[in-house]
């Protein structure tokens, strides 16, 4: 059914004239999606929710695209197109996911490449340093540093899980042996939060990175210090980043400065008012004057024109998204996949509630994609191999028991 | 714990975290939704503006309607202030901006039930999303004869009530606008200076000058301090330490009953009376009207400038008896002092507006009848009332008289430091069974009786109808 509702939602974006370039293009990429969800060896039993509802969420994020701008519609097009290519070329690969334990300081080492890259040629774009420009395709490296960092954090945990969890919280050698390295996570979130001034990836990264520190050593010290550092740390970007003391502010009260810096936040809020709960109707609101609809606040342009329910269509996929990962994680046999599972789902489940969170006001806003229904190839491509990992390590179990 | 329970823990975690976004979208777009879709700065309001409800009179006379090709106002420069304008660039005035929020157009979203039948394209039309219609109380023939007169001049204001229930009738102040194009003259008229933009009839303060003498005269018999029979001096000037009060023209009225006085509108004797009263118990019986205190009523209108006690010396107080000195009033305030003689002392809550009516049917009870105070006792009023009255047939306020109805008026000249004096009139009528009370002002013309009384004569002749 969720193939269905996705490939309804591909359909969905022909309805807009002249936006999205021939109906091939579309029906190739349904099949492609259908080729993904079904590509399971005949030999496991593979639960095919997962691919299901991300090709879902990607039809109905196409189609909401499509009638805010032909042109990101026609370039996410292309990028569904890379995402579903690299998911099936990947899916053997993915298979022997145990392997990548191995290669744990590569994920580091590409970590670290990404930043520098972002560092040297990095683009500024509202006060953040975020993109890399080659051509004209631009990519968001942090996208593929949050995979990076799951897979290293995986591997290094299940090695050393349980001497973090026997070292006495106050034992300073204990800790630092074994806990330094995990320095690198706080680190790189640390490194995102100066250099890229990007306070949402910057969470999300820190937040998945406590989450697994947590479940492999069940150590509540850990979170707290991680809670301390992320309060520190916010408050520091409060003291040292006007535009970050404008978005507190924004939060606060969006109507204070309605033309200027609250513009954003109220025009979501008005396009959120004008959807009630059954919404406008699909092309019968009017998203497009909140600006960057189409990345940040495509949320708030779905609920105008889908409503409240439609949201709470959204969020529920997300959610079981989420709970499936989770479930995954509880069913493997060893510390690395259930790790490796969760941090996965951790971070799909935490970037959603960030941003869904930030537009609904709830949060204070910051600029990261909604996975699977922003605009951006990057964004697309990170969690399309983010789901097939999870499916990947999910069918495992399957397959050897 | 083991590891499993650990990520359960996430779970579950994950699940109250989405259901906390669940309810926020729900409360944010169903709950919160009206109020903020209503904000001013919502620009698909202006997509809906000519689904802006109308603003209409008594008798349903179109005062403001929205059409495909913009806001029009047929009555346009009459009634522009108490109407007001509606624009995109430079907000509401008047009514438009007292009722914006009714009047605003209504997205069908905001309406759960209206929605869900619109899904199924039934019941949602042009009509579902018409803002609400202000029904006021404004008589158009009052309205046309109380600006028609006081288009005659440069600067004035006038306002009429109903003093029976409070309910205005006309309200105008001259020099006027188009609200229609206020989107192309506002700069202009914002620079006038002439100020068209202020409402005089509300916002205008004025020495009232011998109009108050109603207000002396009704305060000093309340209290006992003169009686209709008392008998007052007038030798053409009157000296209060090195203060001397001079009658207009300085004529000497000689010796007047309090009729007379007030009939010849003589200075020299309202300042007797208002020593008489004292500074304390004018203060009881203004505080008693409610000078100089915000007036409850439909539009914001100016608060009356009254002198401080301490400030008020028997010079001060003298003068404050034909209102002159440190008083100033808005035309509203005059009318309602005519009112309050007018309704045997019961000083009505005045309102402009009747209704408001929304398109499903429903709509606010209609405004009743209220009061803002009972200052005088009814047989002080009705004193006063044969004041009016005789200053009407034999006195100073003559040129007000109509045939075949018993008009009661009083004439004001106050002398201002803006130039020539304010000419005012404040009468009601017919003045045994009141059904009309109006208060006029031309700025810096002359006598109150040249120029005020006609205009007064012709908004009682049109309110009280061809009968």
């Amino acid at each position: 059914m969720a193939v269905a509702l996705g490939i309804g939602g591909f359909a969905l974006s022909l309805a807009p004239r002249n936006s999205v370039g021939p109906p091939w293009a579309l029906v190739l990429l349904a099949l492609g999606a259908l080729g993904w969800v079904l590509s399971a060896p005949r030999d496991t039993r593979r639960d095919e929710l997962l691919p299901a509802l991300s090709v879902m969420l990607t039809g109905l994020g196409l189609a909401m695209l499509a009638r805010l701008s032909g042109d990101l519609a026609h370039k996410q097009e292309a990028w569904i197109g890379i995402s579903l290519t690299l998911v099936l070329l990947s899916r053997r690969l993915f298979d022997h996911f145990r392997q990548f334990a191995a290669f744990k300081y590569v994920w580091v080492l590409g970590s670290i490449v990404l930043f520098a890259l972002i560092a040297i040629f990095g683009q500024e774009v509202n006060g953040a340093k975020l993109w890399i420009r080659i051509g004209s395709i631009q990519f968001e490296p942090v996208e593929i540093i949050k995979l990076f960092m799951v897979l290293f954090m995986a591997a290094y945990l299940a090695e050393t899980a349980d001497v973090i969890a026997a070292a006495k919280p106050w034992s300073v050698r204990a800790n630092a042996k074994y806990l330094g390295p995990l320095f690198l996570g706080w680190g790189a979130s640390m490194a995102i939060l100066v250099f890229e001034r990007d306070i949402g990836m910057a969470t999300l990264l820190l937040v998945t990175f406590v989450a697994m520190l947590y479940v492999a050593t069940r150590r509540v010290d850990l979170v707290l210090g991680g809670a301390a550092v992320f309060a520190l740390a916010a408050w520091w970007a409060v003291k040292h980043y006007p535009y970050v003391v404008a978005r507190f502010q924004v939060w606060q009260n969006p109507f204070a400065d309605p033309l200027g810096r609250g513009y954003q936040a109220l025009q979501a809020l008005f396009s959120l008012a004008a959807g009630g709960l059954f919404g406008t109707g699909y092309g019968l609101g009017h998203p497009y004057y909140i600006p960057a609809v189409g990345t940040d606040y495509i949320y708030a342009a779905w609920s105008e024109e889908f409503g409240a329910l439609g949201g709470l269509v959204l969020i529920g996929a997300f959610l079981v998204v989420v709970q499936r990962g989770l479930a995954i994680a509880q069913a493997q046999p060893d510390l690395y996949a259930k790790l490796l599972a969760t941090g996965l789902a951790v971070t799909l489940g935490v970037q959603t509630f960030i941003i869904i969170g930030g537009v609904l006001g709830l949060l204070p806003l910051t600029g990261i994609t909604l996975p699977f229904i922003s605009y951006g190839g990057s964004s697309l491509v990170a969690n399309f191999l983010l789901i097939a990992l999870v499916w990947a390590i999910g069918s495992e179990r399957a397959a050897s028991s | 714990m083991t590891l499993n329970a650990a990520i359960a823990r996430f779970a579950t975690l994950f699940a109250i975290a989405y259901l906390l976004l669940g309810a926020r979208q729900v409360w944010l777009q169903v709950v919160a939704g009206p109020a903020i879709a209503a904000d001013r700065h919502n620009p698909r309001l202006a997509l809906l503006a000519r689904f802006r409800g109308a603003i209409v009179a008594r008798d349903g006379t179109l005062l403001a309607v929205s059409t495909p090709k913009g806001r029009s106002y047929p009555l346009g420069a009459s009634l522009a202030h108490a109407v007001g304008y509606a624009s995109a660039t430079y907000g509401t005035s008047g009514l438009e901006a007292a009722f914006d929020a009714d009047l605003s157009p209504r997205l069908v979203a905001n309406d759960p039930v209206r929605q869900f039948r619109s899904l199924f394209g039934r019941g949602e039309t042009d009509a579902d999303q018409r803002g609400a219609t202000v029904v006021t109380t404004i008589d158009p023939r009052v309205q046309s004869a109380l600006y028609q007169g006081l288009s005659a001049f440069p600067r004035a204001a006038g306002i009429a009530l109903d003093p029976r229930t409070g309910e205005v009738l006309a309200i105008a102040s001259v020099p006027s606008f188009d609200p229609a194009t206020i989107d192309r003259s506002f700069s202009t008229l914002a620079r006038d200076p002439r100020s068209p933009l202020l409402d005089r009839a509300l916002d205008g303060l004025y020495p009232p000058g011998s109009t108050f003498k109603i207000f002396t005269a009704a305060a000093a018999l309340d209290a006992g301090a003169v009686t209709p029979d008392s008998t007052f001096e007038d030798t053409g000037g009157y000296q209060i330490g090195s203060f001397v009060v001079h009658d207009d023209e300085s004529e000497a009225t000689g010796e007047q009953d309090l009729a007379g006085a007030f009939a010849l509108s003589s200075n020299v004797d309202f300042a007797q009376i208002a020593l008489k009263l004292g500074a304390h118990r004018w203060f009881e019986y203004a505080g008693r009207w409610g000078f100089g205190r915000p007036l409850e009523f439909t539009l914001p209108a100016a608060v009356d400038h009254l002198p401080t006690r301490e400030s008020v010396t028997p010079s001060i107080l003298a003068q404050l008896g034909f209102g002159q000195a440190d008083l100033l009033v808005t035309p509203l305030r005059m009318a309602l002092i005519g009112a309050t003689i007018a309704s045997g002392g019961n000083e009505p809550r005045p309102y402009l507006v009747r209704a408001v009516r929304w398109n499903d049917g429903r709509q606010t009870p209609d405004a009743s009848a209220g009061s803002l105070a009972t200052p005088i006792a009814s047989e002080t009023a009705s004193e006063v009332r044969d004041l009016m009255v005789a200053c009407v047939e034999s006195g100073t306020g003559t040129p007000a008289a109509l045939p075949g109805v018993t008009v009661a008026g009083k004439t004001g000249t106050a002398t201002n430091p803006a130039g020539r004096s304010h000419a005012w009139f404040v009468a009601f009528a017919p003045a045994d069974a009141p059904r009309v009370a109006v208060a006029v002002v031309v700025e810096n013309v002359g006598y109150g009786a040249t120029y005020a009384a006609p205009i007064a004569r012709r908004v009682l002749a049109a309110g009280l109808g061809p009968t």
